[in-house]
Protein backbone atom coordinates (compact mmCIF):
# COMPACT_ATOMS: atom_id res chain seq x y z
CA UNK A 1 0.00 0.00 0.00
CA UNK A 2 1.18 3.66 -0.90
CA UNK A 3 2.84 5.27 2.13
CA UNK A 4 0.87 8.20 1.62
CA UNK A 5 -2.16 6.34 1.60
CA UNK A 6 -0.96 5.14 5.35
CA UNK A 7 -0.02 9.05 6.21
CA UNK A 8 -3.57 10.19 5.04
CA UNK A 9 -5.38 7.35 6.90
CA UNK A 10 -3.44 8.01 10.24
CA UNK A 11 -4.20 11.57 9.87
CA UNK A 12 -8.27 11.12 9.42
CA UNK A 13 -9.65 7.73 9.40
CA UNK A 14 -7.13 5.70 11.14
CA UNK A 15 -10.20 3.06 11.68
CA UNK A 16 -12.05 2.87 9.02
CA UNK A 17 -10.98 0.50 6.84
CA UNK A 18 -13.87 1.19 4.11
CA UNK A 19 -12.07 4.61 3.93
CA UNK A 20 -8.49 2.74 3.36
CA UNK A 21 -10.43 0.49 0.85
CA UNK A 22 -11.47 4.02 -0.90
CA UNK A 23 -7.92 5.43 -0.74
CA UNK A 24 -6.78 1.81 -2.36
CA UNK A 25 -9.53 2.38 -4.97
CA UNK A 26 -8.49 5.98 -5.76
CA UNK A 27 -4.93 4.25 -6.49
CA UNK A 28 -6.37 2.16 -9.15
CA UNK A 29 -7.43 -0.96 -7.74
CA UNK A 30 -10.39 -1.86 -8.88
CA UNK A 31 -10.44 -4.77 -6.80
CA UNK A 32 -11.15 -2.49 -3.61
CA UNK A 33 -13.97 -1.10 -5.44
CA UNK A 34 -15.51 -4.60 -5.82
CA UNK A 35 -14.99 -5.62 -2.06
CA UNK A 36 -16.94 -1.82 -0.97
CA UNK A 37 -19.50 -2.27 -3.76
CA UNK A 38 -19.97 -5.86 -2.26
CA UNK A 39 -20.60 -4.79 1.39
CA UNK A 40 -22.80 -1.94 1.05
CA UNK A 41 -24.76 -2.59 -2.22
CA UNK A 42 -27.73 -3.90 -0.15
CA UNK A 43 -27.44 -1.42 2.48
CA UNK A 44 -27.63 1.45 -0.10
CA UNK A 45 -30.25 0.05 -2.19
CA UNK A 46 -32.83 -0.86 0.76
CA UNK A 47 -32.34 2.58 2.05
CA UNK A 48 -33.08 4.07 -1.21
CA UNK A 49 -35.58 1.50 -1.54
CA UNK A 50 -37.24 2.49 1.84
CA UNK A 51 -36.73 6.34 0.98
CA UNK A 52 -38.24 6.20 -2.56
CA UNK A 53 -40.45 3.08 -2.28
CA UNK A 54 -39.76 1.92 -5.44
CA UNK A 55 -37.49 -0.94 -6.76
CA UNK A 56 -36.56 -0.26 -10.16
CA UNK A 57 -36.13 3.43 -9.03
CA UNK A 58 -34.26 2.72 -6.08
CA UNK A 59 -31.46 0.39 -8.15
CA UNK A 60 -31.16 3.22 -10.16
CA UNK A 61 -30.15 5.45 -7.47
CA UNK A 62 -27.99 3.15 -5.73
CA UNK A 63 -25.90 2.39 -9.11
CA UNK A 64 -26.16 6.43 -9.60
CA UNK A 65 -24.56 6.43 -5.43
CA UNK A 66 -21.83 3.97 -6.54
CA UNK A 67 -21.14 5.55 -9.69
CA UNK A 68 -20.50 8.74 -8.35
CA UNK A 69 -17.67 7.31 -5.80
CA UNK A 70 -16.10 5.53 -8.51
CA UNK A 71 -16.39 9.27 -10.20
CA UNK A 72 -15.04 10.61 -7.47
CA UNK A 73 -12.46 8.25 -6.62
CA UNK A 74 -9.26 10.83 -7.58
CA UNK A 75 -10.44 13.45 -5.40
CA UNK A 76 -11.32 11.49 -2.45
CA UNK A 77 -10.01 12.25 1.14
CA UNK A 78 -11.04 10.72 4.14
CA UNK A 79 -12.00 12.98 6.10
CA UNK A 80 -15.27 11.72 7.16
CA UNK A 81 -16.58 8.05 8.24
CA UNK A 82 -16.67 6.27 4.14
CA UNK A 83 -20.31 5.42 5.17
CA UNK A 84 -21.20 8.80 6.34
CA UNK A 85 -19.78 10.17 2.76
CA UNK A 86 -21.52 7.14 0.68
CA UNK A 87 -25.23 7.65 2.69
CA UNK A 88 -24.37 11.60 2.37
CA UNK A 89 -24.17 10.80 -1.55
CA UNK A 90 -27.44 8.46 -1.09
CA UNK A 91 -29.80 10.93 0.77
CA UNK A 92 -28.86 13.64 -1.08
CA UNK A 93 -29.78 11.79 -4.38
CA UNK A 94 -33.16 10.20 -2.65
CA UNK A 95 -34.08 13.50 -1.68
CA UNK A 96 -33.38 14.82 -4.88
CA UNK A 97 -35.61 12.56 -6.80
CA UNK A 98 -38.54 13.02 -4.02
CA UNK A 99 -38.16 16.49 -4.75
CA UNK A 100 -38.55 15.99 -8.61
CA UNK A 101 -41.65 13.60 -8.07
CA UNK A 102 -43.20 16.12 -5.73
CA UNK A 103 -42.79 18.59 -8.31
CA UNK A 104 -44.14 16.77 -11.50
CA UNK A 105 -46.69 14.52 -9.82
CA UNK A 106 -47.76 15.49 -6.49
CA UNK A 107 -47.86 13.28 -3.45
CA UNK A 108 -50.21 11.15 -4.45
CA UNK A 109 -47.52 8.57 -5.44
CA UNK A 110 -46.92 7.53 -1.98
CA UNK A 111 -50.22 6.71 -1.31
CA UNK A 112 -50.84 4.13 -4.13
CA UNK A 113 -51.80 1.10 -3.71
CA UNK A 114 -49.50 -2.13 -2.76
CA UNK A 115 -49.02 -3.49 -6.08
CA UNK A 116 -46.77 -0.49 -7.01
CA UNK A 117 -45.14 -0.71 -4.27
CA UNK A 118 -43.85 -4.38 -3.94
CA UNK A 119 -42.59 -5.50 -0.27
CA UNK A 120 -40.44 -8.62 0.93
CA UNK A 121 -41.98 -9.97 3.89
CA UNK A 122 -40.87 -11.99 6.16
CA UNK A 123 -41.89 -15.34 6.52
CA UNK A 124 -43.53 -16.98 8.92
CA UNK A 125 -42.51 -21.28 9.43
CA UNK A 126 -45.71 -21.99 8.47
CA UNK A 127 -48.11 -19.07 8.09
CA UNK A 128 -51.53 -19.62 6.93
CA UNK A 129 -53.24 -17.72 4.67
CA UNK A 130 -54.89 -15.35 7.39
CA UNK A 131 -51.45 -14.85 9.12
CA UNK A 132 -49.95 -14.12 5.84
CA UNK A 133 -52.97 -11.27 5.22
CA UNK A 134 -51.82 -10.03 8.11
CA UNK A 135 -48.44 -9.77 8.33
CA UNK A 136 -48.97 -8.22 4.55
CA UNK A 137 -51.34 -5.38 6.27
CA UNK A 138 -49.25 -4.53 8.99
CA UNK A 139 -46.83 -4.42 6.36
CA UNK A 140 -48.45 -2.23 4.41
CA UNK A 141 -49.26 -0.02 7.10
CA UNK A 142 -45.79 0.36 8.12
CA UNK A 143 -44.64 1.70 4.37
CA UNK A 144 -47.38 4.25 4.37
CA UNK A 145 -46.42 5.28 8.24
CA UNK A 146 -43.02 5.84 7.19
CA UNK A 147 -43.95 7.63 3.65
CA UNK A 148 -45.78 10.22 4.92
CA UNK A 149 -42.95 11.24 7.05
CA UNK A 150 -41.24 14.01 6.15
CA UNK A 151 -37.94 13.51 4.26
CA UNK A 152 -35.69 14.73 6.34
CA UNK A 153 -37.26 12.85 9.29
CA UNK A 154 -37.73 9.55 7.04
CA UNK A 155 -34.06 9.40 5.99
CA UNK A 156 -33.24 9.32 9.82
CA UNK A 157 -35.67 7.14 10.92
CA UNK A 158 -33.99 4.92 8.07
CA UNK A 159 -30.52 5.46 9.02
CA UNK A 160 -30.92 5.16 12.83
CA UNK A 161 -33.20 1.77 12.64
CA UNK A 162 -31.99 0.14 9.99
CA UNK A 163 -28.24 1.17 9.37
CA UNK A 164 -28.12 1.47 12.82
CA UNK A 165 -25.65 4.59 12.86
CA UNK A 166 -25.15 6.99 15.41
CA UNK A 167 -26.46 10.32 15.78
CA UNK A 168 -23.25 12.42 15.42
CA UNK A 169 -23.11 10.28 12.38
CA UNK A 170 -26.63 11.21 10.80
CA UNK A 171 -25.91 14.29 11.48
CA UNK A 172 -22.66 14.85 9.12
CA UNK A 173 -25.13 13.03 6.41
CA UNK A 174 -27.83 15.68 6.78
CA UNK A 175 -25.82 17.97 7.37
CA UNK A 176 -27.36 19.50 10.51
CA UNK A 177 -26.47 19.33 14.15
CA UNK A 178 -26.40 16.23 16.23
CA UNK A 179 -29.04 17.83 18.31
CA UNK A 180 -31.28 18.88 15.48
CA UNK A 181 -30.96 14.28 14.58
CA UNK A 182 -32.18 14.03 17.76
CA UNK A 183 -34.81 16.78 17.72
CA UNK A 184 -35.67 15.57 14.36
CA UNK A 185 -35.76 11.54 15.54
CA UNK A 186 -37.75 12.07 18.53
CA UNK A 187 -40.42 14.07 16.43
CA UNK A 188 -40.64 11.57 13.74
CA UNK A 189 -40.84 8.45 16.02
CA UNK A 190 -43.59 10.10 17.93
CA UNK A 191 -45.53 10.29 14.45
CA UNK A 192 -45.06 6.84 13.92
CA UNK A 193 -45.82 5.61 17.51
CA UNK A 194 -49.57 7.72 16.93
CA UNK A 195 -49.73 5.90 13.26
CA UNK A 196 -48.58 2.36 14.42
CA UNK A 197 -49.98 2.75 18.11
CA UNK A 198 -52.71 -0.35 17.26
CA UNK A 199 -49.82 -2.31 16.16
CA UNK A 200 -48.51 -3.04 19.73
CA UNK B 1 -33.00 12.86 36.23
CA UNK B 2 -35.04 15.77 34.41
CA UNK B 3 -37.99 14.14 32.52
CA UNK B 4 -36.86 13.85 28.59
CA UNK B 5 -40.72 14.00 27.79
CA UNK B 6 -41.23 17.33 29.53
CA UNK B 7 -37.94 19.07 28.91
CA UNK B 8 -37.01 17.66 25.53
CA UNK B 9 -33.54 17.16 27.00
CA UNK B 10 -32.08 13.52 26.90
CA UNK B 11 -34.78 12.17 24.31
CA UNK B 12 -32.15 10.17 22.74
CA UNK B 13 -31.93 8.09 26.50
CA UNK B 14 -35.14 7.25 25.62
CA UNK B 15 -34.67 6.23 22.13
CA UNK B 16 -31.66 4.41 22.82
CA UNK B 17 -33.07 2.99 25.95
CA UNK B 18 -36.13 1.50 23.83
CA UNK B 19 -33.74 0.13 20.86
CA UNK B 20 -31.66 -2.02 24.07
CA UNK B 21 -28.74 0.34 22.81
CA UNK B 22 -28.21 2.54 26.31
CA UNK B 23 -24.87 2.26 28.41
CA UNK B 24 -25.66 0.57 31.79
CA UNK B 25 -25.44 3.47 33.57
CA UNK B 26 -28.19 5.53 31.61
CA UNK B 27 -30.23 2.57 31.83
CA UNK B 28 -30.45 2.39 35.44
CA UNK B 29 -31.09 5.95 35.13
CA UNK B 30 -34.09 5.72 33.08
CA UNK B 31 -35.16 2.51 34.65
CA UNK B 32 -35.32 4.68 37.79
CA UNK B 33 -37.12 7.43 36.19
CA UNK B 34 -39.89 5.43 34.48
CA UNK B 35 -41.25 3.92 37.96
CA UNK B 36 -42.32 7.47 38.42
CA UNK B 37 -43.07 8.60 35.21
CA UNK B 38 -46.06 6.81 33.20
CA UNK B 39 -45.56 9.15 30.02
CA UNK B 40 -41.99 8.01 29.64
CA UNK B 41 -42.95 4.29 30.28
CA UNK B 42 -45.78 5.12 27.94
CA UNK B 43 -43.25 6.51 25.28
CA UNK B 44 -41.02 3.78 25.64
CA UNK B 45 -43.88 1.08 25.27
CA UNK B 46 -45.10 2.70 22.12
CA UNK B 47 -41.43 3.30 21.09
CA UNK B 48 -40.79 -0.79 21.51
CA UNK B 49 -44.15 -1.43 19.37
CA UNK B 50 -42.59 1.25 16.70
CA UNK B 51 -39.03 -0.48 16.65
CA UNK B 52 -40.46 -3.68 16.10
CA UNK B 53 -43.27 -2.69 13.45
CA UNK B 54 -40.45 -1.31 11.41
CA UNK B 55 -38.07 -4.54 11.68
CA UNK B 56 -41.05 -6.60 9.80
CA UNK B 57 -40.82 -4.34 7.12
CA UNK B 58 -38.35 -6.11 4.46
CA UNK B 59 -36.91 -4.30 1.15
CA UNK B 60 -36.95 -6.66 -2.03
CA UNK B 61 -33.62 -8.34 -2.98
CA UNK B 62 -31.25 -6.59 -4.92
CA UNK B 63 -31.34 -7.63 -8.86
CA UNK B 64 -28.94 -9.93 -9.35
CA UNK B 65 -27.30 -8.33 -12.45
CA UNK B 66 -26.65 -5.20 -10.61
CA UNK B 67 -23.18 -5.07 -10.59
CA UNK B 68 -23.14 -5.94 -14.27
CA UNK B 69 -25.12 -3.18 -15.08
CA UNK B 70 -23.26 -0.60 -12.78
CA UNK B 71 -19.89 -1.76 -14.24
CA UNK B 72 -21.14 -1.18 -17.82
CA UNK B 73 -22.05 2.49 -16.45
CA UNK B 74 -18.61 2.84 -15.48
CA UNK B 75 -17.38 2.01 -18.83
CA UNK B 76 -19.55 3.87 -20.05
CA UNK B 77 -18.23 7.22 -17.98
CA UNK B 78 -14.61 5.87 -18.51
CA UNK B 79 -12.78 8.78 -20.03
CA UNK B 80 -11.49 8.74 -23.65
CA UNK B 81 -7.76 8.00 -24.37
CA UNK B 82 -5.78 10.76 -25.92
CA UNK B 83 -6.24 9.29 -29.53
CA UNK B 84 -10.53 9.43 -29.34
CA UNK B 85 -9.54 12.70 -27.58
CA UNK B 86 -7.74 14.04 -30.80
CA UNK B 87 -10.22 12.54 -33.29
CA UNK B 88 -13.10 13.51 -31.87
CA UNK B 89 -13.60 16.78 -33.26
CA UNK B 90 -13.44 15.51 -36.54
CA UNK B 91 -16.41 12.65 -35.70
CA UNK B 92 -19.08 14.81 -37.36
CA UNK B 93 -17.11 14.93 -40.28
CA UNK B 94 -15.90 11.56 -41.21
CA UNK B 95 -18.97 9.05 -39.17
CA UNK B 96 -21.46 9.88 -42.13
CA UNK B 97 -18.11 8.84 -44.24
CA UNK B 98 -17.96 5.59 -42.66
CA UNK B 99 -21.67 3.75 -43.92
CA UNK B 100 -20.94 5.18 -47.55
CA UNK B 101 -17.62 3.83 -47.68
CA UNK B 102 -18.60 0.57 -46.51
CA UNK B 103 -21.76 0.68 -48.85
CA UNK B 104 -19.44 1.13 -51.98
CA UNK B 105 -16.87 -1.05 -50.65
CA UNK B 106 -19.94 -3.82 -50.85
CA UNK B 107 -21.18 -2.41 -54.20
CA UNK B 108 -17.34 -2.81 -55.49
CA UNK B 109 -17.24 -6.65 -54.08
CA UNK B 110 -20.80 -7.48 -55.47
CA UNK B 111 -19.46 -6.22 -58.78
CA UNK B 112 -16.64 -8.18 -58.66
CA UNK B 113 -17.65 -10.98 -57.54
CA UNK B 114 -20.88 -11.60 -59.69
CA UNK B 115 -19.11 -9.74 -63.08
CA UNK B 116 -19.02 -12.01 -66.20
CA UNK B 117 -15.39 -11.53 -66.61
CA UNK B 118 -13.99 -14.85 -66.90
CA UNK B 119 -16.85 -16.46 -69.35
CA UNK B 120 -15.99 -12.97 -71.98
CA UNK B 121 -12.31 -14.21 -71.23
CA UNK B 122 -13.06 -17.80 -72.38
CA UNK B 123 -15.26 -16.85 -75.41
CA UNK B 124 -12.71 -14.40 -76.59
CA UNK B 125 -9.80 -17.04 -76.18
CA UNK B 126 -12.19 -19.59 -77.82
CA UNK B 127 -12.80 -17.46 -80.71
CA UNK B 128 -9.39 -16.42 -81.23
CA UNK B 129 -8.61 -20.07 -81.72
CA UNK B 130 -11.76 -20.17 -84.04
CA UNK B 131 -10.33 -17.91 -86.09
CA UNK B 132 -6.93 -18.96 -85.90
CA UNK B 133 -7.35 -22.80 -86.40
CA UNK B 134 -8.28 -22.73 -90.48
CA UNK B 135 -4.65 -20.90 -91.00
CA UNK B 136 -3.08 -23.09 -89.05
CA UNK B 137 -4.56 -26.17 -90.46
CA UNK B 138 -3.86 -25.05 -94.09
CA UNK B 139 0.12 -24.21 -93.04
CA UNK B 140 0.03 -27.57 -91.32
CA UNK B 141 -1.49 -28.81 -94.33
CA UNK B 142 1.05 -26.82 -96.51
CA UNK B 143 4.40 -27.94 -94.53
CA UNK B 144 3.41 -31.53 -94.51
CA UNK B 145 3.18 -31.35 -98.21
CA UNK B 146 6.57 -29.79 -98.51
CA UNK B 147 7.96 -32.29 -96.21
CA UNK B 148 6.39 -34.97 -98.12
CA UNK B 149 7.52 -33.38 -101.52
CA UNK B 150 11.15 -33.07 -99.91
CA UNK B 151 11.22 -36.79 -98.77
CA UNK B 152 10.12 -37.61 -102.11
CA UNK B 153 13.27 -36.19 -103.85
CA UNK B 154 16.06 -38.15 -102.95
CA UNK B 155 14.42 -41.36 -103.16
CA UNK B 156 14.02 -40.46 -107.11
CA UNK B 157 17.36 -39.23 -107.67
CA UNK B 158 18.53 -42.86 -106.18
CA UNK B 159 16.22 -44.58 -108.08
CA UNK B 160 16.69 -42.77 -111.20
CA UNK B 161 19.88 -44.83 -113.26
CA UNK B 162 22.97 -43.04 -114.49
CA UNK B 163 23.43 -42.65 -117.91
CA UNK B 164 26.38 -44.42 -119.30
Amino acid sequence: MPQRVNGVMGAAAALDYDAELMLRVKDGDGASFALLLEKYRASVTHFLYRMVQEQAVSEELAQEVFLRVYRSRETYEPTAKFTTWLFRIATHLALNWLRDQKNERGQERLDESVEDAPTREVADRSPSVEQSMVHRVKVEEVRRAVAALPEKQRAAVLMHKYEEMEYSQIAKVLSCSESAVKSLLFRAYETLRVRLAHMA
Amino acid sequence: MNCPIKTHENTDWLLDYSAGKLNADRTTLVERHMETCPDCARFVEGQRAVWSALGRWEPPAVSADFNRRLYQRIDRARPASWLERLFRPLQPLWRPVVPLAAACLLMIAGVALHAPEPALHRNSSQARIESIEPEQVERTLDDMQMLRELALTPQQEQTTPKPM
